[in-house]
């Protein structure tokens, strides 16, 4: 069976979107689409739009409404805290990291400053098409917003155990 | 005296003063009508792009069908076309011999049709002289504008007219689907170069315009295509029950014509109507059809248009009919189709930059807004 694809692969490797597998290969490697079909996410592919960054670019500013959420396809993108006038680089974001995630669950404010590290090429789901979803498809928003939970637990529960040592520790 | 020297300046300094001063959006509103103007004094070739970007779109689901399983947009959209290719030729074959069929029956017997609505209406302006004598008289001047001589149907029907109106035909047929061709192919590449061009500020307001836009004139094309779509069979249907003649031509016809809004079901009502009278040369026959798509046009409003085009596109009765008629002014029939969604796009559009502007304002006045999760943590953003 394995075989046969690799034949369809070799003689039709023309009629195949190569930029777009490899795409979906990244994305599908990240926590926020874990789960959903190679088919649901192709969709989301075709659907959601990318945007490429330069280098130094800002995606967001910290304290702006958030309305969409982004997932690195390629390159990086640097997440920025400015605390006492001073910029704290919280983490760094390589392809299939997603960030800007909360904007699909409420009207937050974000809470840091997003910048293109270096060129980057950005999916970006926009919330009133997240919104679609869930009316359209809720098996995939409902494995989305699963997702988003577990990402929200995994961190709480870090954060807790994080906050646990600090008070035992001398 | 600096304020002096700024003042005085030459014609395009002025300009280029008046320019700054204005705020972008009455510039982008000038650039629109201007836009509009142009467009409506090239008519035919907008028109033709309308119908391949509306053709085009409505294909678009199929082609994201086809890349959902892996394959190259290029090679989805030839793989298409020749599957429509295969469909027409098939429909040739099977289908349409009898459409065709029916057809040159119209157009064969057009001459006896024509003489028998002349001699009906003559009835009934004969049994109305006594007591509406008005009607009489409009009856006559209405037979003589239509079938008198140098009247609607001698032109109409003129050798050199009917070629002088085939020749866009023949080059929309030609053209459209080359646009459609096109548009398939190159839309991802086009939206890729807008993306690119868009500043990084306005990147989530943009992909907030496109959104809607494409939800409302998607939601409005893909509903109104399958209305039309249903209303032609209904009719078809009915007609064929009550026993009028060419029930499939006249249901294509009421399918079609349905897309314009409000005048569409009337068209469709008359021509029925009309061929009802000279089939059966009294008036009962036509309370029956008035009846049947009286019945149609209800169902529409009340249970097929919820359920297709939904409450996505909804306008002011009153901003509906001003948008029907400028729209008819300035592109004719398309105009009237397409002024709907455009309308209630632009409003849904006008309103998220209100927003966005609002935002920049608000942010700008405030400083920098308070985070919203002050002690929350660090991920997520």
């Amino acid at each position: 069976m394995a075989q046969d694809t690799n034949i369809v692969r070799r003689y039709f490797s023309w009629v195949l979107d190569t930029t777009r597998e490899s795409h979906l290969q990244t994305v599908s490697n990240g926590p926020l689409f874990k789960g959903l079909s190679k088919k649901l996410l192709r969709k989301l592919l075709i659907d959601l739009i990318e945007k490429k960054y330069a280098a130094g670019d800002i995606i967001f500013h910290e304290g702006e409404s958030g309305k969409a959420v982004y997932v690195v396809l390629e390159g990086s993108v640097k997440i920025i805290k400015e605390s006492n006038s001073e910029n704290k680089t919280l983490q760094v974001l390589g392809p299939g990291s997603h960030f800007g995630e909360l904007a699909l669950i409420g009207n937050t404010s974000r809470y840091a400053t997003a910048v293109a590290e270096e060129n980057s090429l950005l999916l970006i789901m926009y919330k009133s098409y997240f919104d679609d979803l869930i009316r359209s498809n809720s098996a995939t928003s409902s494995r989305i917003l699963l997702n988003l939970a577990e990402i929200l637990s995994d961190y709480i529960h870090h954060n807790q155990t994080e906050c646990n040592d600090n008070k035992i520790s001398p | 005296m600096t304020d002096e020297k700024h003042m005085s300046g030459t014609p395009l300094t002025d300009l280029r003063r008046l320019r700054n001063q204005m705020p972008r959006w009455i510039l982008i509103l000038l650039a629109l009508g201007a836009l509009a103007v142009i467009a409506s004094r090239v008519t035919q070739l907008l028109m033709m792009l309308i119908a391949a970007a509306v053709i085009a779109y409505l294909l678009s689901s199929v082609i994201s069908a086809f890349e959902r399983l892996g394959i190259k947009r290029s090679v989805a959209v030839i793989l298409l076309f020749v599957l429509i290719a295969v469909f027409v030729i098939t429909a040739d074959l099977i289908f349409i011999p009898d459409l065709k069929q029916e057809i040159m029956n119209v157009y064969a017997k057009f001459p006896e049709f024509s003489r028998q609505i002349q001699d009906a209406l003559l009835l009934t302006a004969q049994s109305s002289a006594g007591k509406y004598p008005f009607i009489e008289s409009s009856i006559m001047k209405l037979i003589d504008h239509v079938f008198g001589p140098g009247g609607f149907l001698e032109r109409t029907l003129n050798a050199s007219e009917i070629l002088m109106q085939a020749t866009p035909l023949i080059m929309a047929l030609v053209l459209v689907p080359f646009f459609v061709f096109f548009l398939l192919k190159d839309w991802p590449v086009v939206m890729k170069r807008v993306m690119d061009w868009v500043p990084p500020s306005y990147v989530e307001t943009t992909i907030s315009v496109i959104g809607e836009i494409n939800i409302i004139v998607g939601k409005y094309l893909r509903g109104l295509a399958a209305d039309c779509l249903v209303i032609g069979v209904l009719a078809s249907a009915g007609l064929g029950l009550i026993g009028v003649s060419y029930p499939i031509t006249l249901g294509i016809l009421s399918g079609v014509t349905n897309i314009i809004p409000y005048f569409g079901p009337i068209i469709g009502c008359t021509v029925s109507s009309l061929v009802a009278l000279m089939q059966y040369r009294s008036f009962d026959p036509l309370l029956n059809v008035l009846v049947l798509y009286l019945v149609i046009k209800l169902m529409d409003d009340l249970v097929i248009q919820p359920l297709l085009i939904g409450r996505g596109v909804h306008l002011h009765p009153m901003l509906l009919v001003i948008t029907l008629i400028a729209g008819e002014r300035l592109f004719g029939i398309m105009g009237m189709i397409l002024g709907i969604p455009v309308i209630t796009a632009s409003l849904k559009t006008a309103g998220i930059l209100l927003e966005h502007r609002r935002e920049k304002l608000g942010r700008e006045s405030a400083g920098l807004i308070k985070p919203h999760l002050a002690k929350s943590p660090i991920r997520p953003i």
